[in-house]
């Protein structure tokens, strides 16, 4: 049984296609990255699998149950856009506000084994609207993970949080999906943080659903390449355009060649053009590499 | 865990009440409900028979004060004045059923504009039970503002040493009349909780929309609970309210499930 699985859904927002017929799968048991543009459609398709704005058309299953079943509603935890927090009341009344939603028995003890989790149990007193960006983002996910729920739906969770906080959460993701019965579906444009965690992923395009893999079929498509530099990059870069089809030279300023070949081959070829190779390694693109140039072939 | 009916409505009359009980507006309106007779009985009663003359035409008014305490809560048998419509039927007790609308609207329109909202209708898909809290949540803040007005207008009533009598009306009537107020109020909140809703983040929107809305039927209150009330004005309040509740509950409903709730 899949936790997600969403079959032509779509939504219109006046003559506005925000959503058309987008098909989704997340396993269970999966972190499921989402990914896509500014106004591609994550956050209304996140929105519409929470019942918060209606569809326009298709349908959305939740562990085998339409979306609208109680039963499945009451298992999820959600952060989408900001943390839905009272800025005049403390973090501690904001999470107990949220344990009585969610009718947790021992709700106190509850909110104090989570705010540890998120390191904010020494900021449990301070009004939600005096603490930092980072602080609220810890909160808002909080208050997600509180009630130990079956379905994490996160909208940009990573956002604001500081390396120790990414840290937490990646340590958090993994520890949730571990039972292989929770899944946890997430958006976030800091694609490098996502593939550290993430095992399945879905890139949505213009409201289309435009590649679904695992983390392991987007590892057997990214490509290797080799990097280096010289003591003449501007010739080295000339004659390795001349040799090989694909030649550019990254933000760091190594000449990247992606064509299939070995380090020695370009090492050979240099020296033979009298050029002395300073540095050289082998490397694979990510997953933010991968969807520039899917987004690029798409356009 | 369940997930009747009674359990979910018990968990958002948790979360309605926790916070309702700690913001700080519903204790200002509370205090307002008993501040606000004890000082216009008071002052009032100091201006009785004080004269102005208007100094252009030199036309000489006398200020009229209240006679009697109950004044506050109705107009007394015999001394209506414009066909029930004097100051006293005007700025006494049934203010409160205006007054409430600000509680109801700036409470619910909260919910929408923290984002707790995501919170509540992620876990809930019967949105029933939000409505029904929030119409629950605002008649208490209603029936407290009600009571507490009136032990306010007793307070100034005795404070400014106005008359007590009753006028030939039993304490009973006094009871009777009390209690159609409190079972009026969920007509009046029914009607703020449905255009809280449908206005959702817009506060302003909702109250404007709320005082206009109560407007129309404020001049009801008067004339359907008496200082004279007896039981059939209470059950008539209480079935009134049941059928507003119940209507209005539907559209709320509606609203809710066809609408963004972000």
């Amino acid at each position: 049984m899949n936790a997600i699985e969403i079959k032509g859904l779509s939504k219109n927002f006046g003559p506005k296609q925000a959503v058309c017929g987008l098909d989704m799968t997340v396993p269970m048991g999966a972190i499921y990255g989402f990914i896509g543009e500014n106004g591609s459609g994550k956050s209304t398709t996140q929105k519409m699998i929470c019942g918060l704005i209606p569809t326009s058309g298709g349908s959305i299953k939740l562990y085998g149950k339409d979306y609208t079943d109680p039963d499945v509603r009451a298992c999820m935890g959600v952060l989408i856009e900001a943390p839905g927090c009272f800025p005049g009341l403390t973090v501690w009344d904001n999470m107990m506000l949220q344990a009585s939603n969610l009718r947790l028995r021992n709700a106190e003890e509850e909110v104090i084994k989570i705010l540890k989790l998120v390191r904010m149990e020494g900021a449990a007193g301070n009004k939600y609207k005096n603490c930092s960006l980072g602080m609220k983002q810890r909160v808002g996910i909080a208050m997600a993970l509180l009630g130990d729920p079956q379905l994490l739906i996160l909208d940009e969770p990573l956002n604001g949080l500081d390396a120790d906080g990414m840290r937490i959460m990646r340590e958090v993701f993994t520890d949730i999906i571990k039972d292989g019965k929770r899944s946890i579906l997430v958006s976030s444009h800091l694609l490098g943080e996502l593939q550290k965690v993430a095992t399945h992923y879905g890139i949505i395009r213009h409201g289309k659903m435009i590649r679904e893999m695992t983390a392991e079929e987007l590892d057997a498509s990214c490509r290797t390449y080799v990097s280096l530099q010289t003591g003449e990059m501007n010739r080295s870069k000339m004659l390795l355009g001349c040799k090989y089809s694909r030649v550019e030279e990254d933000e760091a300023g190594y000449i990247r060649v992606y064509d299939l070949t070995t380090p020695e081959e370009i090492v050979t070829y240099l020296y033979d053009n009298g050029i002395c190779v300073t540095e050289i390694k082998t490397d694979k693109i990510g997953l933010e590499e991968y969807y520039i140039d899917l987004m690029k072939g798409g356009k | 865990m369940k997930n009747n009916f009674g359990s979910r409505l018990g968990s958002m009359l948790k979360v309605d009440f926790r916070r309702m009980f700690k913001s700080k507006l519903f204790y200002i309106l509370l205090a307002c409900a008993l501040v606000m007779p004890i000082l216009m009985t008071v002052m009032m009663a100091m201006m009785d028979g004080s004269v102005t003359v208007d100094p252009q035409t030199g036309v000489e008014s006398v200020m009229v004060g209240p006679e009697n305490t109950w004044q506050n809560i109705g107009t007394l048998p015999g001394g209506e004045a414009m066909g029930g419509m004097d100051v006293f039927a005007m700025c006494n007790i049934n203010m409160i059923f205006m007054i409430v609308s600000v509680f109801i609207c700036l409470f619910i329109s909260d919910d929408f504009r923290s984002g707790f909202a995501k919170n509540l209708f992620t876990v809930r898909a019967k949105k029933g039970d939000y409505m029904i809290s929030k119409t629950l949540a605002g008649f208490l803040c209603g029936a407290l503002m009600l009571i507490l007005y009136f032990v306010g207008a007793v307070l100034g009533g005795a404070i400014a040493g106005l008359s007590f009598d009753l006028h030939g009306l039993t304490t009973m009537n006094l009871v009777m009349c009390m209690l159609a107020k409190i079972f009026l109020m969920p007509v009046f909140v029914s009607i703020f909780v449905l255009i809280s809703i449908a206005a959702k983040q817009k506060a302003w929107l909702s109250i404007c929309g709320s005082l206009g809305g109560g407007m129309l039927l404020f001049m009801m209150v008067g004339l359907i609970t008496p200082l004279g009330s007896t039981m059939l004005n209470v059950v008539l309040c209480l079935a009134g309210s049941a059928m507003f509740a119940i209507g209005l509950g539907i559209a709320s409903k509606a609203v809710l499930n066809k609408t963004s709730l972000v």
